[in-house]
């Protein structure tokens, strides 16, 4: 008996465990998914304190049911249908729409699809229902609602966000509950998130000694979050001394933390701006330090790679298409030109990668367009720098106004991908997932380029080129093509520059004027005629830009301290930091 | 013979000027905007509105001064987004074209540039742009939303939602550092602390604090540290930013902040100068449910605005002005300012019976004159700011707007700044 038993209880006992130890199951069976359906409709109708009890009941369930409704009307997704008795019916719509973009609506208080006298199913386009309304306050109880329902969320990021919220309602009755999710969290950052909530709970506690070891936990933690509440506490004239004293040195621990912070924050900061720079300023360190042409439309090429991605996006989209109806017309016949391209209408997985497909899309643009410059005007302008600048110069006026004609003299949206937005945070510091994206990619770029230029055979040329075209031309080296080459090769790192800058800043016609300056600067400054120099001017004026900022507050003071440290240097070290010696003359 | 036909000659002049005397009554007035360089995004929505406004008035009469009807021709000139070219096209308009009334202007300086020329050759302006008050010109009608009625109203609304912190953010001109010193003052004196205040003081050598926030120039594309500021601001919860940002430096600033993961919720956003136009070129998924404070939305649902609406669509499709894009237009509220400041000059002229400025601004001055427009009733205040509605909306993923508040015929204030002061120095602060 007992030995047939034993096997059966502990199988018993596991299952109690896991029961035990999952996210709290919701309302189980139909009968309890119909109950929160009725407290759903209910509390969509109704308003103030009854509202509010509602929507806290509906808080306890931790359904996924209530999440969803509650999370759709927050977005004006629930609809209020007028039935012919006058009566209020909350309904969502389905997500499926008939030829005529209308769709069935769903009740919310049985689940049903909502049907007229007759049985037939009602169909409604968006328009033809009003939402639900929701003014600030009621989103923020909703809101409220889907913290405490997102304790239990799978996402510990969700799980992280509401612990944080519940830390600052001020509302001790959430420390039980918070507690409680404690000892089930297994994610570190939620943990300690859940520790901090408690601990800024409990500085409103009446117990003296309660509130002096919610302070040293906060000191202990460095929680940021919790420094007002600190301040407003220190600020109470019937303290203990102890408490007051404790209080103090929380607040400086937290203040050398948020130091800290800052610091690391302001290091990964000029970093990723130095990165940039690095992008922006690669290709023309090439086009210009080794080719010597000083090229003005390097910051269109830029654009070239940012309106890439944009029809990119689009054709993955809805499909991208334009028209150009040029002012004049010739034999009385206007000239317009046009072109449609149909979309894919991607979704999922699949859209969101089209930013992998913009990324050597935009380079091989760039680079055609480099090409086609550089054959048609910049080869009879090599050992001329005054006429390649005015003529690039024109060349980057002619682009802006193309761009203009193409795609709206209006910046046009381009959306980051899902998989790039977001941040990592380490002990309070965050780092962004593009710019990260992006420091990856430029030292993949800039060991890609060290690599051509070093270990390859055309890397051999474009030198050989360099330092002496005459002599390399006699040696046999086919001196045009290594030239098309490499300034197709300084074009396309340009429009990849293009890709990246349209994930964190503005796209539009005129976006490359906004980089030319900075790019000429971090070439010069670096050392005409060098990768290596680039990227360290490159980084050393991202971070000291940054470092600027932070020092003296303003964005604008710490660029001017850098400019003029700049033309300092430039007096001391006119070549750059790294100068190529070499014997000829020009 | 000779003499026939000398007398013929005479004959036909004589009827040829009785017939030209005999021509259309016409009324020219000016059309002020930039229509290229960096504010013609802007502006020449406002001048597709005009022409709208005019053919419209055209089409049904003209304007009734005595017992004849004058049709209005527009005299469209381009700013370039030049501040002095402004001015002389200001005085090109009143002393070669001699124009009964100017509808333009966009940015405060554009405006500063051309008031000594209606000044002193005593023109007169309607001016639609939300703007930082601090101005009262006897030669401008100002439909436009003074601070009261657009950040004071989104502060309000705010404050009443349990905000407690505000972060204070613009863009380096006269425009956002004279609303955020406005606005500092004003918190001050509805009981925010001052260190509850972000962004930053600038104070003068006695101490007193002149300038609130932090500000960035035109076209300032890195926010990383100035979003890494916010997010700590808004750590403690409670808080919002102030955002009276101008162009296109809207997009990296927006961008930063869904990266930095502060959501509206979390830490709401209210913009000053967002409205429909400008969200065509934002990625708008980035900002649903921020803020925006206007005196018209295009999202109104009233039968007046969508009857407007239906007719500015029709007239896109039927005009044919050169450079007036047919697709995609949306109306906001500086548009529909410019629209009703139209009507409530074609109203003045014909109750004052005649063109000539001084008669047209006694009518406008003396508080009669009022407009039922698209976004309600616009009134004309005898310091000629305009008493309208205020709504406060939250951002659709569509560009467009819900409306969550109204504030019914604010009354436009000039002078806040010393009303603040006096306010504060009662309060002993």
């Amino acid at each position: 008996m007992k030995l047939v038993s034993k096997p059966l209880f502990w199988w018993l006992g596991v299952l109690l465990c896991l029961k035990v130890d999952a996210a709290p199951a919701p309302s189980s069976g139909v009968e309890g998914t119909n109950v929160v359906r009725q407290e759903l409709a209910q509390a969509i109708l109704s308003n103030g304190a009854e509202q509010q009890e509602l929507l806290d009941k509906l808080a306890d369930t931790g359904s996924t049911l209530a999440s969803d409704v509650l999370d759709a009307w927050t977005m004006q997704e629930v609809y209020l249908y007028v039935a012919p008795d006058g009566s209020s019916v909350p309904v969502m719509l389905e997500s499926q729409q008939d030829a005529e973009g209308r769709s069935r609506a769903i009740r919310i208080d049985d689940g049903q699809f909502l049907k007229d006298a007759t049985g037939k199913e009602l169909r409604f386009g968006e328009s033809d229902l009003n939402p639900a309304s929701t003014d600030m306050r009621l989103r923020r109880a909703i809101q409220h609602a889907l913290d405490m329902l997102a304790l239990s969320d799978p996402d510990p990021d969700a799980r992280y966000a509401a612990v944080d919220k519940l830390g600052n309602s001020q509302n001790e009755s959430y420390i039980l509950l918070l507690q409680g999710r404690l000892a089930k969290e297994k994610n570190a950052q939620v943990k300690k998130g859940i520790k901090e909530a408690i601990a800024t709970l409990q500085l409103g506690d009446t117990n003296p000694a309660v509130q002096m070891a919610a302070v040293k936990q906060l000191a202990t933690l460095n929680s940021i979050g919790s420094l007002d509440n600190l301040n407003q506490l220190a600020a109470n004239t019937n303290n203990s001394p102890q408490l007051a004293k404790a209080i103090q040195s929380a607040i400086g621990s937290i203040n050398d933390h948020i130091w800290w912070v800052n610091f690391y924050g302001t290091i990964f900061h000029g970093i990723s701006l130095g990165s940039v720079l690095l992008l922006v300023a690669l290709g023309l360190a090439i086009t210009f330090g080794l080719m010597g042409i000083i090229n003005m439309a390097h910051g269109e090429m830029i654009a070239v790679g940012a309106y890439t991605t944009y029809v990119i996006q689009n054709i993955f989209g809805s499909g991208f298409g334009f028209n150009i109806t040029l002012p004049f017309s010739i034999m009385g016949k206007p000239i317009a030109f046009g072109l449609n391209l149909p979309g894919l209408n991607a979704t999922g997985w699949f859209y969101q990668s089209y930013f992998l497909f913009a990324i050597p899309l935009s380079f091989l643009t760039a680079a055609l367009v480099g090409l086609l410059l550089e054959r048609t005007i910049i080869q009879f302008l090599y050992r001329r720098p005054l006429e390649s600048l005015l003529a690039t110069w024109g060349v980057s006026l002619a682009l802006q106004q193309i761009f203009r004609m193409v795609f709206g003299a209006n910046n046009v949206q381009v959306n980051s991908p899902n998989w790039l937005l977001g941040h990592y945070t380490v002990d309070d510091v965050s780092f962004d997932y593009n710019r990260i994206f992006v420091i990856g990619f430029v030292i993949l770029i800039v060991i890609g380029t060290w690599l051509l230029l070093a270990k390859t055979r055309l890397g051999l040329l474009i030198r050989a080129v360099m330092q002496n075209r005459s002599m390399a031309s006699c040696m046999g080296v086919r001196t045009t093509r290594v030239n098309m080459l490499t300034f197709a090769f300084g074009s396309g790192l340009a429009g990849l520059a293009g890709a990246f800058l349209s994930q964190i800043g503005n796209v539009g016609p005129s976006m490359g004027q906004t980089y030319i300056v900075d790019s000429f600067m971090t070439v010069v400054v670096g050392g005409v005629g060098n990768i290596i120099g680039t990227v360290y001017s490159a980084l050393g004026i991202g971070t000291a830009d940054q470092v600027l900022q932070q020092l003296t507050g303003s964005p604008v003071t710490g660029k001017i301290v850098v400019l003029v440290c700049i033309i300092l240097f430039l007096q001391w070290k006119p070549s750059g930091l790294f100068t190529i010696r070499s014997r000829s003359l020009d | 013979m000779k003499k026939l036909l000398k007398l013929t000659t005479l004959a036909i002049a004589l009827a040829a000027i009785a017939i030209r005397g005999q021509a259309q009554d016409t009324v020219k007035v000016g059309v002020l905007h930039s229509l290229s360089g960096t504010m013609a995004i802007s502006e020449t929505s406002l001048r597709d509105m005009l022409l709208f406004a005019f053919d419209q008035i055209n089409a049904a009469g003209g304007i009734k001064v005595g017992d004849k009807m004058y049709k209005i021709e527009p005299v469209v000139v381009d700013g370039a987004s030049n501040w002095p070219l402004f001015a002389e096209k200001a005085k090109e308009l009143l002393e070669q074209d001699h124009v009964a009334v100017v509808f333009g202007c966009w940015t405060s300086v554009s405006r500063k540039s051309v008031l000594p020329v209606f000044e002193k050759d005593d023109g007169l302006l309607f001016y639609p742009v939300q703007f930082e008050g601090e101005e009262q010109s006897e030669n401008v009608v100002y439909t436009a939303e003074a601070v009261n009625q657009q950040a004071i109203p989104a502060v309000d609304y705010l404050l009443a939602q349990g905000v407690k912190k505000f972060y204070l953010l613009g863009t380096d001109y006269v425009y956002p550092r004279t609303t955020n010193l406005i606005l500092y003052k004003y918190l001050l004196a509805h009981g925010v602390s001052p260190e509850d205040i972000g962004g930053g003081f600038d104070k003068d050598d006695s101490g007193k604090v002149i300038s609130a926030g932090k500000y960035v120039p035109f076209g300032y594309t890195d926010f990383q540290q100035i979003v890494a500021d916010i997010k700590q601001f808004a750590a403690g919860g409670d808080a919002c930013v102030i955002n009276t940002i101008n162009g296109d430096s809207n997009v990296p600033f927006f961008k930063e902040i869904v990266a930095a993961g502060l959501t509206p919720d979390e830490c709401p956003i209210v913009s000053f100068s967002l409205a429909e136009d400008e969200l065509r070129s934002i990625p708008t998924k980035n900002l649903v449910g921020e803020l925006g404070c206007w005196s018209y939305f295009m999202s109104l649902k009233t039968p007046e605005n969508k009857d407007f609406l239906a007719k500015w669509n029709a007239w896109l499709q039927t005009e044919d002005y050169p450079g007036v894009v047919k697709e995609h237009r949306v109306v906001d509220s500086p548009m529909e300012l410019s629209y009703d400041g139209v009507y409530l000059w074609k109203e003045a002229v014909e109750k004052a019976g005649s063109f000539d400025v001084d008669a047209v601004r006694k009518v406008l001055d003396s508080g009669d004159i009022s407009f039922d427009g698209p976004s309600g009733k616009i009134t004309v205040q005898p310091n000629q700011y305009t008493t309208k509605n205020v709504y406060i909306g939250t951002t659709l993923a569509n560009g467009q707007f819900e409306i969550i508040k109204q504030f019914p015929q604010v009354v436009g204030e000039p002078w806040m700044l010393k009303k603040l002061d006096t306010e504060l120095a009662a309060q002993g602060k």
